[in-house]
């Protein structure tokens, strides 16, 4: 039976036969416990994408729905009769939360996969230990990042790759021995980078027409119509290859909309001189700092596939156990979820990032969580792409699974107010800083009206709280001091974790 | 150029348009021959904005001081209760018998729950303690001026701030200790209570009635709530001291008297329903017509002992439904059973009749009440789910053993239709008293996992209250 396109886990890999299989089996077999990342109710919880699925899945755990149920080397797989006359085939990677099914839904995971992972995790039906059969074999020969090592050992000394749904957007190379092939290939790659350079200069010039237009018309009527025209400006830069510019304009509308009327057209002159300022100094990369060009780039929309990243020699890695304090997800105007899941360093790293983001783009039907759960321990190296404020990363090598810790966060002995000092100082350095965490202590909720603003009373700050917060974070407001980390967008404070007097407060 | 030059200058004919306020010339240094210099301005007030720190509001709410001495729910049940509450459910008794469970075990939710089980907060706020009271009360205007505490600590100087059900709890148990100090409390706020309230305290005044009570009462013939009135009036006929409760008449001119017997004369009551209340709507009526009569006034109308009333009423099943709610009224449980035993389907009638609350019933008369109604029943349960529903929702107690038994051992959960077990999963355990927890937990282990999850998580949560020893 044919399996339908895989879900967010499920990454191709080309070339993988029965004897690879086997080793892979044997390597699953003599991994240790702790590679794994355990399969509990919480996490599974996290992975559905709504609480209605869950309700569906809850429908499926009846042992009469499974004619099969049957588990091997970390995996457990069932059959699930549904409305057809075949039976939904489902297998789940204990390991990573990898998923699949052959149903028809467009929702990531399926009420399957969940109903399976439930009575996996719950204890509640019998999984016959069985030999993988040929469908599951079939699904995990084809996942990218499936490990073929004929022994731990080596499976250790590679870099254990975090599953991404970008990778499957990554053509496969086939290796070519022929060195005129490789050169031609090249040379194409240099006339394709020559051209985009070209046509992105050409869009940067249509965006100064358009901010001149915008700047002649003032932000008080740009804000009026901001939605039709960022749409237009967007879609060109789309076509102008400055897929990075293009994005900022496409989410400014959702953004300019989320702040209280009158504030929108100061925002608007900061977002705006911000595309500027990105334009102007895409056009002179060449006299910019080196990590500052690749900011720049990055921001016109210049990505880096996570092979380059990993091949970067120079690239900043940092090997320590972080912390999982924060996933925040969003849904983009292009069908895609953008999970962002953020980590604390806790482990000692001198002059290293205290902080990085992963991010992941997954279905938008998907599961709103990454994989990781707030309050995950992670021992990791990670590789974080050039910047001048280095944020986001890739794990590279994964030296343990993901555990919950119940530990308190190492936070710094330092008061909002030194975390914004040092939040402007990075804002210098990178003037189109976007998110970026501030830890605190000794600071306080207050409320006035709805809002609610966390306060540092020595410097006489008060950074208002995400709208979104304003009844989750309410019960922090009867407290008098807590710490913890919260990210800053340079408008609202989203409070992410807080160890106050009555117990950790987690943003839900 | 500085940060009030942008502000003063700049600032302006960006909001404004350029086209309209031209930027200070002075000002413009274009970063190329190209360009008019407005752009580099933009970026420039752009990035000034940003660097400008939030203001501060002008004042901040000072949040009320509340004094909550219950314990917080241990940490291992955060997550099943709320999972447990935000999981869709078609009734509302897993709420109920939680929030039972917060009140007589003196636990409350963590604060920080709160936000994640609002709409039970909301629905339970007065059983799960201060701080949840003041979380449901935030979006109320006036609720910055209340005070916020627990029920436990009532007493006479503050029970007048409680939530109504709450001080009419206060006031019962006030009256049982010292009717008088009771009638006292009442005297002293009753000029601010509003028409609800006042008749909801007069209520009380069932329990512990005397001839002290007389004055108080008889200055309520005026009272501005026709209620008040009404039952002001009911209390003093009953005491003798005022003229016939005006509801009593209308009740007697329904009720024909007869006589039977040869050697011994026996007194014979039939109940005559109006031509215009059909038979569905008969239940409804006698509730709405013997909601205000008592048992003494009619036997003394009747000349007869209470006994010999229900005696007189043995067969005539409509009067029986009405002495079964008089006697429900006045918690007058000898006198229940004797009529339960004449009107083996009580249950049912009362619930047909609409009957909506126990009043000012104690728990343990509640049980009582409900092992009389249901006894009758013993060897053959209803299996009619609403019946079951109207009885966890009036009595909102576990229910007693001896019912549960009954339940247990009828093996209730296995009869039930299979296109209802989701709300019959939802009242049984719900209704589930905490010894008999075991042996639900076995029957609901025979049926899917689909349609267990949820009733078995409720058991672990009930046992996890009471049992854990993690509260904080």
């Amino acid at each position: 039976m044919p399996l339908r396109a895989s879900g967010r886990f499920s990454n191709h890999r080309s070339g993988a036969g029965e004897g690879e299989f086997g080793e892979y089996l044997a390597c699953l077999r003599h991994r240790s416990p702790m590679d794994r990342m355990s399969l509990t109710l919480e996490r599974f919880e996290a992975l559905a994408p709504d609480q209605a699925s869950l309700a569906a899945a809850r429908k499926l755990l009846k042992p009469s729905s499974w004619p099969t149920l049957a588990e091997g080397y970390g995996l457990v797989w069932g059959e699930c009769q549904g409305s057809g006359a075949t039976p939904y085939r489902v297998v789940v990677n204990e390991a990573d939360g990898g998923y699949k099914c052959t149903c028809p839904s467009r929702k990531f995971p399926c009420k399957h996969a969940l109903a399976l992972m439930w009575m996996r995790v719950d204890k509640s039906a019998a999984f016959a230990p069985a030999t993988v059969p040929d469908w599951v074999k079939d699904w995990l020969s084809r996942r990218r990042g499936t490990p073929t090592p004929a022994s731990k050992a080596e499976d250790d000394a590679q870099p254990r790759s975090r599953p991404s749904i970008r990778l499957t957007e990554i053509p496969e190379t086939v290796a070519s021995a022929d060195p005129k092939a490789e050169q031609r290939a090249a040379a194409a790659r240099e006339r394709n980078r020559l051209d985009r350079e070209a046509t992105v200069l050409a869009g940067l010039e249509d965006l100064d027409t358009w901010l001149s237009d915008q700047v002649q018309h003032g932000m008080a009527n740009f804000v009026a119509q901001t939605a039709q025209a960022c749409r237009t400006i967007a879609q060109r830069l789309v076509d102008a290859k400055a897929s990075g510019l293009a994005g900022r304009l496409d989410a400014l509308p959702t953004r300019l909309f989320t702040l209280p009327g009158p504030a929108r057209p100061s925002a608007a002159i900061r977002e705006l001189g911000q595309v500027h300022l990105i334009s102007q100094a895409y056009r002179r990369a060449s006299e910019l700092p080196e990590l500052l060009a690749a900011d720049v780039r990055q921001a016109v929309g210049w990505s880096v596939s996570r092979e380059a990243l990993l091949n970067d020699s120079e690239a900043l890695r940092v090997t320590a156990r972080w912390r999982v304090f924060a996933v925040v997800s969003e849904a983009q105007p292009d069908r895609l979820r953008r999970v962002e899941t953020w980590l604390w360093r806790e482990s000692d790293a001198d002059g290293m990032p205290q902080y990085a983001v992963l991010i992941d783009f997954v279905p938008i039907s998907g599961a709103a969580a990454a994989g990781y759960l707030v309050g995950d321990q992670v021992d990791a190296e990670l590789s974080f792409y050039r910047s001048t404020i280095p944020l986001r990363a890739q794990i590279t090598t994964l030296k343990r699974g993901a555990e919950q810790s119940s530990e308190p966060l190492p936070l710094p002995n330092e008061r909002l107010g030194v975390s914004y000092a040092n939040y402007e100082r990075a804002l210098a350095q990178l003037p189109w800083l976007g998110t970026i965490p501030l830890s605190f202590r000794s600071a306080s909720v207050r409320r006035s009206g709805e809002q609610l603003y966390l306060c540092d009373d020595e410097t006489e700050l008060a950074l208002p709280l995400h709208t979104s917060e304003t009844t989750t974070a309410l019960p922090l407001a009867s407290l008098d001091r807590i710490d913890g980390i919260g990210l800053w967008n340079g408008y609202e404070l989203t409070l992410a974790w807080a160890e106050t007097q009555l117990g950790r407060w987690l943003r839900s | 150029m500085n940060w009030t030059t942008l502000h003063t200058k700049v600032l302006p004919s960006l909001l404004g348009g350029t086209s309209r306020h031209p930027l200070p010339g002075e000002l413009i240094r274009p970063s190329s021959p190209s360009s008019d210099g407005a752009l580099e301005i933009l970026s420039l007030m752009g990035q000034a904005l940003r660097f400008e720190r939030p203001s501060i509001p002008d004042s901040f709410i000072v949040e009320p001081e509340i004094k909550d001495d219950r314990k917080i729910l241990a940490g291992g049940l955060r997550r099943p209760l709320v999972r447990l509450l935000a999981t869709k459910s078609f009734t509302d008794h897993y709420a109920r018998a939680l929030a039972r469970a917060f009140d007589r075990l003196r636990l409350r939710p963590h604060p920080f729950d709160l936000p994640l089980i609002d709409a039970f907060v909301r629905s339970y706020a007065e059983k799960l303690g201060p701080t949840a009271q003041h979380w449901a009360d935030r979006q109320k205007p006036d609720a910055g001026t209340q005070s916020y505490f627990d029920p436990e600590l009532l007493d006479g100087s503050n029970w007048a701030q409680a939530t109504i059900s709450r001080r009419v709890a206060y006031l019962e148990q006030r009256r049982r200790d010292d009717a008088d100090a009771a009638r006292a409390l009442v005297e002293s706020t009753w000029s601010q209570e509003e028409a609800e309230s006042r008749f909801r305290l007069l209520q009380v005044f069932q329990t512990g009635l005397s001839m002290a009570d007389e004055p108080f009462l008889s200055a309520l013939e005026k009272d501005r709530a026709p209620r008040v009135r009404t039952l002001a009036a009911k209390f003093l006929a009953r005491l003798g001291a005022g003229s016939n409760n005006p509801t009593l008449g209308a009740c007697l001119e329904r009720i024909k008297q007869g006589h039977s017997g040869l050697l011994r004369k026996h007194t014979i009551l039939q109940l005559e329903l109006p031509a215009n209340v059909k038979d569905q709507a008969a239940s409804r009526w006698i509730l709405q017509t013997f909601t205000d009569v008592s048992f003494s006034e009619l036997s003394g109308e009747f000349k007869i002992t209470e006994k010999e009333l229900i005696e007189a009423a043995v067969k005539d099943e409509p009067l029986l439904l009405a002495l079964a709610l008089i006697a429900t009224n006045e918690r007058r449980f000898d006198l229940l059973e004797l009529v339960v035993a004449n009107l083996p389907n009580a249950w049912e009638r009362m619930f047909e009749a609409g009957l909506d609350t126990l009043g000012t019933m104690t728990e343990s008369e509640r049980q009582r009440w409900e092992e009389i109604i249901v006894r009758p029943y013993r060897k053959d349960l209803p299996m009619t789910y609403s019946l079951w529903d109207w009885l966890h929702r009036i009595t909102d107690t576990p229910a007693p053993a001896s019912v549960m038994s009954l339940v247990i051992h009828g093996k209730l959960l296995k009869k039930v239709p299979e296109n209802e077990r989701v709300v019959w999963f939802e009242v049984i355990p719900a209704m589930c008293p905490a010894p008999q927890r075991q042996e639900v937990r076995e029957q609901l282990a025979d049926f899917d996992q689909s349609l267990t999850v949820a009733p078995l998580a409720l058991l672990d949560i009930l046992n996890g209250m009471e049992n854990d020893r993690t509260h904080v």
